[in-house]
């Protein structure tokens, strides 16, 4: 479910950069199976939050003494709202370990929860985190599975990867990266006819998707530029194959939402 | 490593979080914590300052929220935006109306009173603009204030009682709308309350890797953070 690259980049990240030990563990097969024929968005993110525990809880059985979970809590997620939970829901984060089950016992470490978003970008700079990393744009925890629409399958998911890759690479290539929230594709489970080098092509189409927002609650689409979108939509029907259309999402939020699932 | 605080009470306005990010951005601390929180329990905070924030409820309501006067007695500097100025008012023996018109949106005030520290800076000899939202405004001000800013539409725009150092606004400082806004939080920050402007993510790191060694033990399964060598 991740994008590009993603996994080594992480794995390089903590290992040469923080000296941890660090396990990937490769689940695709069992994602894939758990998620084969569903379609349902809720459904979708039930089931990747459910594998994502067993996963975790299976692992963690296999390193003696762990204690602790490291969790990247926010502010924002702290704060005892009125605006938003009414005084007398008083958020217990100690209650809410991710849905972790009960007999892994572990204690939270949490030393984000007195920040907003924008503070633990200035964090990262201060600890010497490079700036690629930090000013990495927010990704949906259930990962390229809600930006896939329809069936999940390695080929598919395959096909987005490679079309997102071509999207971040042309939007930092035009130095808008840092500027623009999030920008990423969606696949859509739409074919439509095409024809490339005289062959006619039934083939899915993909989504471009760029939003300015100051918090994520929310958000303008960007208006690109016009030889910035034809690069690429270019790109993404010459090099990936498996897409024959690329449109442009012109929605706001609200009434829209960021992702689409 | 203790960093100076300011505690917001949450009137369950929209932009509560804004007041708190308008704050960290000038450096100081702050949390924000719900009206309902006892006096005892707000005093055991140690706060250097008190923020009172806008809401959509009417001081008149039934179940209007609010709080012990007692706050006003803590001996720290309060601001009262908008709600927070409307239960100032009522709480300390002003009157609060409902107002003839609303006020909703971008409107221009003019300062009164060139001494206020609170409004020092911002212009006294044309309308500056700010970012109103409200329907009651407070229409008599109670002992001891004096009004120090005014618009068309809602005369007591802003009051002061300066040797409480309590300060009231009715408009948004908070919002990019209100462009003296920042003027004015960091007049009530530096000016009124004289903080030190201490926090940074630089002493933020110091504090932090030591609440998590405390909690997790040096037994070298903590060593995630730590500064990297700068590129």
């Amino acid at each position: 479910m991740l994008r590009k690259g993603e996994r080594e980049y992480v794995a390089t990240i903590f290992r040469d950069h923080f000296k941890v030990d660090l396990r990937v563990i490769d689940a695709e097969d069992r994602f894939l199976d758990a998620l084969a024929n569903c379609t349902d968005p809720e459904r979708k993110r039930k089931i990747i939050g459910a594998e994502f525990i067993a996963v975790f809880d299976q692992q963690s059985q296999t390193i003696e003494n762990a204690r602790f979970l490291a969790q990247g809590t926010l502010y924002p997620d702290v704060i005892e709202s009125v605006s938003t939970k009414g005084p007398s829901h008083v958020i217990k984060s100690h209650h809410n370990v991710g849905g972790l089950p009960e007999h892994m016992k572990l204690a939270l470490v949490e030393p984000l929860r007195e920040l907003f978003k924008d503070e633990v970008r200035q964090l990262g700079l201060e600890l010497g985190l490079p700036r690629h990393m930090v000013w990495r744009q927010p990704f949906p925890g259930p990962g390229l599975a809600v930006r896939c629409l329809g069936p999940l399958t390695r080929e598919r998911l395959h096909v987005l990867r490679e079309a997102d890759a071509i999207i971040e690479q042309e939007i930092r290539a035009a130095g808008l990266y840092d500027d623009i929230w999030q920008s990423f594709g969606v696949l859509l489970p739409v074919r439509s006819v095409g024809v490339m080098g005289d062959a006619r092509t039934y083939e899915e189409a993909l989504a471009l998707r760029a939003v300015h927002s100051k918090d994520g609650m929310t958000a303008d689409w960007v208006q690109l530029p016009y030889d910035l979108l034809a690069r690429i939509s270019n790109r993404v029907i010459n090099e990936v194959r498996g897409i024959n259309r690329v449109v442009y999402d012109i929605t706001s939020k609200p009434p829209g939402t960021i992702e689409w699932e | 490593m203790a960093h100076q605080l300011v505690v917001i009470l949450d009137f369950g306005s929209q932009y509560t979080q804004l007041i708190a990010r308008r704050i960290r951005e000038q450096a100081v601390y702050c949390e924000i914590h719900p009206y309902t929180i006892s006096v005892d329990k707000l005093r055991a905070l140690q706060p250097a300052a008190i923020v009172l924030s806008g809401g959509p409820s009417s001081v008149y309501d039934t179940d209007a929220p609010t709080m012990s006067a007692a706050v006003y007695d803590l001996g720290v500097p309060v601001l009262g935006i908008c709600y927070g100025a409307q239960l100032t008012a009522k709480l300390l023996g002003g009157e609060v109306h409902s107002a003839d018109k609303r006020e909703y949106g971008r409107a221009m005030i003019r300062v009164s009173a060139s001494d206020s520290p609170l409004l020092k800076g911002i212009a006294t000899d044309s309308d500056v603009p700010v970012w109103m939202s409200h329907g009651d405004h407070v229409a008599q001000l109670p002992a001891g204030f004096a009004q120090t800013a005014s618009s068309a539409n809602c005369p007591m725009t802003a009051f002061e009682n300066r040797e409480r150092r309590i300060f009231c606004v009715q408009f948004h400082p908070e919002v990019v709308h209100t462009p003296c806004g920042a003027q004015l939080l960091g007049n009530f920050l530096f000016g009124i309350t004289k903080l030190a402007g201490d926090w940074s993510m630089a002493s933020f790191v110091d504090e932090a890797v030591a609440k998590i060694r405390a909690q997790v033990g040096v037994d070298g399964r903590a060593g995630l953070i730590r500064r990297l060598p700068q590129r």
